[in-house]
């Protein structure tokens, strides 16, 4: 069995009286420790089918199963708690919480994630991250303060700082300049190797292509084409 | 408790303000209830004075003491059933003082009481209020129906009824005076009553708990209804105002919620953040208002009548809590309700 895979996935949704169907029965299985990147028109439901992947909404129909777990039957609070223990999340925009420090926001999420960790085990991990992602030097400072790079790099250390089995991510790079996309998608690279982290990613963007292991089109809420580069 | 001190830290303004309005509210709560109670001792304090019992007046009487009239065969009964009972009389009538000024009070007399001054023939003992306006021990006072004047013999403190002093006289003195030989009310505490469990009822007799004795008293019931009414609304509007702030504070951080809900932290947690946060301001603010109320009971000229206790406060406060509590837990709603998808959608924050 893989870690992560979805079948028949399907996804409708009502504006007022007429339905409209934007996944249309999508099977995906998500090779294990390699990054997948989810590409496609703008409109064509990556964004939707990545969030459901997520457990951050639910499929109208179809099978979503991690680690022999079925998610699309699981109860709210057991779906919370895989999302805070296995899953990590990067998104468009960094989405810090204003009012925590950089070195706040790691510990909120160990916290929320119920690490293992000792009090110390878990300073030196954050302090660990923080380098991998070069924010260390700016441990305290609150996100308002940071540049949007630095903010996303953050939001990339947030995101891998409990070691999640997946991340999921929705155009980490589209808010950043073609230098700051690639180191980010370098630091996601490394992260993926390093700690065996499956990543799912959605991108627009070509010249990210060069960092991913698996390529996964779609179009009009379908899959067109899969190719794995490597 | 962290992430909400640290939120509110980074936002000073925002509950700063929050802040001032619960402790103006807080105080204006603390004073005006402090005047409720000033004003209800100096309307009663010659009962609220005394322990907790039963008060016994004719039925006939209406529930209105001056009209009440205890023979002696109906005391007499009563001491049977109740060796400890005391009974005494209360007349509103005005007196002339050395100075030839005419002062309304109200006079009082008490069998062998152990809660009221023991009197000497032909003597007064004053409420302390009186020797603030001059009197003095050894004065003389009169009144026009009198043959003989009374001579204070002391002051004692905090003994008003119906918003004037009392004026202690001997129970022969007051039968004399007032051309009564009955008494008003018959009065047996919890603490000294035979088989206590139970108000002892006699015949052609109405028994009163304290608090229902004081209702009877005109004005007392009136008096303190609208003050309480003022302290409830109070209350009520401060309960309101916790929700609607909090509300208007929530609002602005959804996006937050939504997000924080998303990397998996609990709905509850969320909650908590909230609760400490109304919780850290509500005590700051009360202490602050207990304290200047307190401040100004000692600095209240002394005609005012003003009495807030530390217990009093301390309950107040405790209802504050609670309905801060309820109003912050109801616009907390919206964080149970706001889903992650709307924060992710939304964009920067
Ligand atoms: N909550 C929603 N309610 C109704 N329609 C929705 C909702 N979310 C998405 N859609 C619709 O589903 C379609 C696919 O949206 P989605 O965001 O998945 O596209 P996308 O591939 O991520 O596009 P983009 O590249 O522009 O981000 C769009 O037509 C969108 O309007
Ligand atoms: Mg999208």
């Amino acid at each position: 069995m893989s870690l992560f895979t979805m079948k028949n996935v399907r996804k409708t949704f009502a504006h007022g009286e007429v339905k409209e169907e934007i996944l249309k029965g999508i099977d995906v299985t998500l090779p294990e420790g390699k990054i997948t990147a989810l590409t496609g028109a703008s409109g064509s439901g990556k964004s939707t089918l990545l969030t459901i992947a997520a457990g951050l909404q639910t499929a109208s129909d179809g099978q979503i199963s991690f680690e022999q777990q079925e998610l699309t039957s699981m109860r709210s609070e057991e779906l919370r708690q895989i999302r805070a223990k296995q899953f990590g999340f990067i998104f468009q925009f960094a989405h810090l919480v204003p009012f925590l420090t950089v070195e706040e926001q790691l510990a909120l999420m160990l916290e929320t994630a119920e690490s293992s960790l000792s009090k110390q085990e878990q300073k030196k991990e954050i302090r660990q991250v923080l380098e991998l992602v070069d924010m260390w030097k700016r441990k305290n400072a609150y996100p308002p303060s940071l540049s949007g790079g630095e903010k996303q790099r953050v939001a990339v250390a947030r995101a891998i700082i409990h070691s999640p089995k997946v991340l999921f991510a929705d155009e980490p790079t589209a808010s950043l300049d073609s230098k700051r996309s690639q180191e980010v998608m370098r630091l996601i690279q490394r992260l993926s190797k390093e700690r065996h982290i499956t990543v799912l990613m959605v991108t627009h963007d070509m010249d990210m292509l060069d960092y991913v292991d698996h390529v996964i089109e779609m179009r009009d809420g379908k899959i067109i084409q899969e190719d794995s580069i490597h | 408790m962290k992430m909400a001190w640290k939120e509110m830290k980074k936002n000073k303004l925002r509950y700063t303000i929050l802040g001032s309005i619960v402790f103006l509210i807080s105080l204006l709560t603390f004073i005006i209830s402090g005047l409720a109670n000033g004003l209800s001792q100096d309307n009663a304090s010659l009962i609220k004075n005394l322990p907790d019992g039963t008060f016994y007046m004719e039925e006939e009487a209406d529930e209105t003491y001056s009209f009440s009239s205890l023979s002696e065969e109906q005391q007499q009964e009563i001491t049977e059933a109740q060796p400890e009972a005391a009974f005494f009389s209360i007349q509103m009538r005005n007196f002339i003082d050395t100075s030839d000024k005419q002062r309304s009070v109200a006079y009082v007399a008490a069998t062998n009481s152990s809660y009221y001054p023991q009197v000497n023939s032909g003597e007064v003992i004053l409420d302390a209020s009186l020797e603030e306006e001059g009197i003095a021990v050894g004065d003389e006072i009169t009144n026009e129906q009198w043959d003989q004047p009374l001579t204070v013999a002391e002051f004692v403190n905090h003994e008003k009824f119906s918003h004037s002093a009392a004026a202690f006289i001997n129970p022969d003195d007051f039968q004399a005076l007032f051309h009564t030989d009955t008494m008003q009310i018959a009065f047996v505490a919890d603490s000294v009553a035979q088989n206590s469990n139970e108000a002892t009822a006699f015949e052609e007799l109405q028994a009163f708990s304290n608090s229902e004795f004081l209702n009877t008293i005109p004005s007392y019931s009136a008096e303190q209804l609208s003050l309480n009414m003022i302290v409830i609304f109070l209350l009520v509007i401060s309960g309101m105002l916790f929700a609607i702030f909090f509300y208007m504070i929530n609002v602005q951080k959804l996006g937050i919620y939504g997000i924080l809900k998303a990397i998996g932290v609990k709905t509850g947690k969320l909650f908590q953040m909230m609760w400490a946060q109304m919780f850290i301001i509500s005590v700051i603010s009360l202490i602050l208002s207990a304290l200047i109320s307190q401040a100004f009971q000692l600095l209240a000229p002394g005609g005012m009548p003003f009495h807030l206790t530390w217990q009093a406060t301390g309950r107040l406060s405790l209802v504050f809590i609670i309905i801060g509590f309820i109003g912050a837990t109801l616009s907390g709603i919206q964080i149970k309700r706001v889903e992650p998808m709307q924060a992710i959608q939304q964009g920067e924050i």
